[in-house]
């Protein structure tokens, strides 16, 4: 599957199946387009295939079926029709399409152009394996102290109590993701609420019993806070600096877009308590190992702006998000405003290239990506891992397949104590994968977002298999911007 | 090559060989918290 695309200047060809990322030239561009609609999609012998090729299998070895066809030419009769194509539209010289064509050959010789999609089966095999848990989120605190308009927790108590998690529920968790985490060593937990830190003491409780149970298990935590920042101060800074792998601080951006929604709950705005603390709190963390997150809603799709004005008050880590709503409520995104929404991608991602090329850069969540170290096709490929890999906890120790879930009771999996009980849930989120979900089948993001959320699935496609498909033209905008960026910052290293 | 500058090659074919250890980050911890987003993770397999 070939995705091609122009932005910013540059002509941008992905071979979606190999993972391949190419910049090319007008002509180049317009061949692969002439011949992606004829061209046969390749496969050449991977993995125990090429280990196999030329010697006889163990007994009882599986090798897949091989092909034997080698490498792929260009169909002459194909070739000729497409370069006679493209003398006639550009009037380039013989040579110059010779070049393009040969170039073309080049990459379908190198399995980087024209090449198959080979991971069905594998996805398969990967999903029958057991699944371990490798990552909690403790709903430490289901209060908050600011009263944010769009809060999913509906203020932080989730269609439920106000409650605050005790050290036993917690320390239930920890234990239960260590007994559930199989091999794996490095084990996540997030403290998220409503606001944790009106939880605190329970949280360095925790921290001090996960550190306490490392050695024994051989495990190593990676603990990580998502806070409001109200409550923020140098002794809770200190500590997370010491203890936090990782701290999201919630902040909308501009001023005014901000307090319109996350006030207190008297209603004054949070914008000038807070952004001091996070301000401080980032420089104490030498800029690294955080993310100053915001949520943008209909109210300011100009959020470009709010980006860049995160980027103005000294950060260096920042992702802005599109909210999650029900579609009736006035602030939810609708599908008239992607084309504005998808213009202030491109806004920002120049903004962005201007700004790293001139040694004041600064990293957006969204447009991160790394083409070469990248995750494996089997990350890819599984998602998120929601409902298997990652677990969300109440405060009175229920287990649910992510945050989105809690307080749903549909989505119940068990308990800190039980354990997961609702197995055939669990298994329902195995097998959420790219391959489950019709509309990312042909999608040329699926590699890269891995069939998106499953919440966000369910609230707007009532299926976790389904699909969000605003969020999606998003998300391939996001994409395609990452993508022209690492081509223009490319170019300027070479 | 004269017409085509390779920014990734065949990556994920690659991945297969040595991937799925399962140590990288779980998507939603890292920053998100609303959108999965996972072309963005680092591989954290120290053999690949």
């Amino acid at each position: 599957m070939i995705h091609q695309y122009r932005n910013n200047g540059y002509n941008i060809v992905m071979d979606v199946n190999s993972g391949a990322v190419h910049v090319v030239d007008d002509v180049v561009y317009d061949a692969v387009a002439l011949l992606a609609a004829e061209m046969p999609e390749t496969e050449k012998k991977i993995g125990k295939e090429a280990e196999t090729a030329g010697r006889t299998p163990e007994p009882g070895e599986q090798v897949p079926e091989s092909d034997a066809a080698g490498l792929t030419r260009i169909p002459a009769e194909l070739r000729t029709r497409v370069e006679k194509q493209l003398a006639e539209k550009y009037g380039c010289s013989a040579q110059d399409i010779a070049d393009a064509m040969s170039d073309i050959q080049e990459l379908i010789d190198a399995e980087q152009l024209f090449t198959k999609d080979i991971y069905h089966d594998y996805v398969i095999d990967f999903k029958k394996r057991k699944t371990v848990v490798k990552a909690l989120c403790l709903h430490i605190a289901h209060d908050c102290n600011l009263a944010c308009r769009y809060c999913f927790a509906e203020e932080g108590e989730y269609h439920g109590r106000r409650a605050l998690m005790s050290f036993e529920v917690g320390k239930k968790a920890l234990d239960f993701l260590i007994a559930n985490s199989g091999n794996r060593k490095h084990l996540e937990v997030d403290f998220f609420g409503g606001e944790p830190l009106m939880n605190w003491d329970v949280v360095k409780r925790l921290v001090e019993y996960g550190r306490s149970q490392e050695a024994e298990h051989d495990k190593q935590f990676r603990f990580t806070l998502t806070t409001n920042g109200v409550l923020l101060n140098d002794e809770i800074m200190e500590f997370c600096n010491r203890e936090m792998s990782n701290v999201v601080l919630s902040l909308d951006g501009r001023k005014e877009v901000n307090d319109r929604m996350r006030p207190f709950r008297k209603g004054a705005g949070s914008y000038d308590i807070i952004v001091p603390k996070f301000q401080k709190f980032a420089e104490s963390r030498g800029q690294m190992n955080y993310y100053v997150r915001g949520t943008f809603t209909r109210y300011n799709l100009d959020f470009a702006s709010d980006v860049l004005h995160f980027a103005d008050l000294g950060f260096k880590q920042m992702s802005v998000e599109p909210v999650v709503a029900s579609p009736d409520e006035p602030y939810a995104i609708r599908k008239e405003d992607l084309p504005q929404i998808l213009a202030e991608y491109d806004r920002l991602a120049v903004e962005y290239i201007k700004r790293k090329k001139e040694g004041r850069g600064f990293n957006f969540f969204h447009f991160m990506i790394d083409l070469n170290q990248g995750p494996c096709v089997a990350k890819r490929l599984s998602g998120c891992g929601s409902g298997t890999e990652y677990l969300a906890v109440t405060p009175w120790g229920d287990l649910y397949p992510c945050h989105q879930f809690v307080g749903q009771e549909q989505f119940l999996l068990g308990n800190v104590d039980e354990g997961i009980t609702n197995t055939e849930l669990r298994d329902e989120f195995k097998l959420v994968n790219v391959y489950a979900k019709d509309k990312c089948r042909d999608c040329f993001a699926r590699f890269y977002c891995s069939g998106g959320c499953a919440a966000n699935a369910w609230n707007y496609d009532g299926s976790i298999t389904g699909a969000y498909e605003i969020g999606c033209e998003m998300q391939k905008k996001r994409i395609e911007c990452a993508i022209m960026i690492k081509a223009a910052l490319a170019e300027d290293e070479a | 090559m004269k017409k085509v500058k390779t920014l990734s090659g065949n990556t994920l074919k690659e991945s297969m060989k040595k991937g799925g250890c399962g140590e990288c980050q779980t998507s939603c911890q890292s920053a998100c918290k609303t959108s999965c987003t996972v072309g963005n993770q680092s591989c954290e397999n120290a053999n690949r």
